[in-house]
């Protein structure tokens, strides 16, 4: 019997269940990633990223799984399974899958060298379109107001006893662009990686909630009924576009060459952008280059960025105060980006002719093309024929370009 | 509290640089517009597409869709 009992014990040991009974905290991990599950598959928030991210934070959970991400203090230690510490950058990656699991290989390899942000990029740009940029170049500067908020909330993360580092990589957030904001915190502020993509990516899926909650507090019905079309029609553009194919062609070269020349930081997030982009408006002679961009590479890049960045959530590393300021933090420098945009579309109709809808403002953040879609839903509701949609994309588009800007200043002072 | 003046200098910088790049790039896909339309407008026009008419095409939408039992009233340009 004595045997017996022995075999069960260890039976019991060897199950996570044990762990699990110590230590409640885990019960509350897999709430989350169910509740992150039910958002990606059955709301169909953001599935693409929500469910690896979710998953990620599953499995990282199970305890003996290994599946965990193992964060390193600010002088490269980490703890091994045996209790001793080790410098992790001196581990060589066959080490760091040995010791730490196949999930710290990732993302050691793949997301701390800050290698699948940008080549997330490069798909985002092989899938942009800067025509309504270009069609509406005067709109493109709310893409500038709109990143107001990344500052904001970095002041108010600074007042609450934040790091300045770590409050960068918080405000970096209200850019609205998920890789800004992972390349963002993991040259800033690593240790906050899990929480601050969750935050992000959680955010731009709830872009069809934010976005009217923040119209609805700031705009007025007669100002979102301002149709662009009629007001195209009274004060029309200047300047045609004669052969679009060409300015489409040198554009991305362009705009890499000025970023690359006054934000230096920022190249790696535009220059790929516009390089994804540049393969795309090339056409068939790149064609293999821009399906590999926009399709194989860019799913590979983020199922292994979303696995491994929910994998960063662990119990431990989550559930604390930290966290719940990154969530409301989060959530503020969103709304107030939004807020920026309006307000400055706002003061732009209090001296202009050519009035322009509020909406555009709101879609100066990035969240492309989610973003531009909801404020063409908003004005169509208050009027059929107001389809604001290519105007916000002007707005939109060069909120991708801001927020990169504005990572790359961050990155440039506090890094 | 002792970091805000450097928050607040990251805040001037940090706008003053993102609206300073997008101004660039504004004005220069303008200039760039107006080069490419001086140096290089469209080459021979293309041949113009015949006209394209929806009305087959959305009709046997339609028809698919309801079974043979709706119909298009009207179509409209937004």
């Amino acid at each position: 019997m004595q045997g017996f009992s022995d075999i069960m014990q260890r039976l019991y040991e060897m199950t996570a269940i044990s762990s699990i009974g110590e230590t409640p905290a885990f019960l509350l991990m897999y709430l989350i990633a169910f509740v992150l599950l039910y958002l990606g598959i059955v709301k169909k928030y953001e599935p693409l990223l929500l469910v690896p991210i979710a998953f990620g934070v599953l499995i990282a959970n199970f305890p003996g799984g290994g599946m965990g991400v193992v964060q390193a203090d600010p002088s490269g230690l980490v703890t091994l399974p045996d209790g001793s510490k080790e410098v992790i950058w001196d581990m060589p990656l066959h080490k760091i899958a040995h010791e730490l699991g196949i999930m710290n290989y990732i993302y050691y390899a793949l997301i701390k060298t800050g290698l699948l942000p940008p080549i997330i990029f490069m798909g985002v740009g092989a899938l942009t379109d800067f025509g309504p940029m270009l069609r509406n170049l005067k709109l493109a500067i709310f893409g500038a107001a709109a990143q107001f908020g990344i500052f904001a909330v970095l002041i108010a993360s600074l007042m609450l006893g934040f790091t300045p580092q770590e409050a960068g990589s918080l405000g970096i957030i209200g850019g609205a662009d998920g890789p800004t904001a992972i390349f963002t915190t993991i040259k800033l502020a690593p240790h906050l990686l899990g929480p601050i993509a969750i935050a992000a990516y959680s955010y731009m899926a709830l872009v069809p909630v934010i976005i009217p909650l923040v119209v609805k507090l700031l705009c007025t019905r007669k100002e979102l009924c301002i149709n662009m079309k009629e007001q195209d029609k009274l004060y029309p553009e200047k300047m045609e576009i004669k052969n679009m194919r060409a300015v489409k062609i040198i554009f991305p070269i362009a705009v890499t060459t000025i970023v690359a020349i006054f934000v230096p930081t920022a190249v790696p997030l535009i220059g790929m952008l516009m390089f994804g982009n540049l393969v795309k408006e090339i056409g068939s002679d790149t064609s293999r280059l821009f399906q590999v961009a926009s399709n194989g590479l860019m799913n590979t890049a983020t199922i292994f960025l979303g696995l491994s960045v929910g994998a960063t959530m662990t119990a431990e590393a989550f559930l604390n105060l930290q966290t719940l300021g990154i969530v409301v933090g989060g959530f503020l420098a969103f709304a107030l980006s939004i807020a920026s945009g309006i307000l400055m579309v706002k003061v732009w109709n209090l001296f202009a002719k050519k009035k322009i809808n509020p909406l555009v403002g709101a879609t100066g953040l990035s969240a492309v093309p989610m973003a531009s879609r909801v404020c063409n839903g908003i004005s169509t509701k208050y009027d059929p024929k107001n389809h604001v949609l290519n105007y916000c994309m002007a707005s939109n588009i060069s909120g991708v370009i801001g927020s990169a800007v504005a990572a790359g200043v961050l990155i440039s002072f506090l890094g | 509290m002792e970091y805000i003046g450097t928050g607040l200098m990251l805040m001037g910088v940090g706008m003053l640089t993102v609206f300073c790049i997008l101004l660039i790039v504004i004005y220069g896909s303008r200039l760039l517009i107006v080069l490419v339309n001086k140096i290089a407008p469209e080459a021979a026009a293309v041949e113009a597409a015949p006209a394209f008419n929806p009305a087959p095409v959305l009709e046997e939408a339609v028809k698919q869709l309801t079974g043979g039992k709706g119909r298009i009233v009207k179509i409209s340009e937004l």
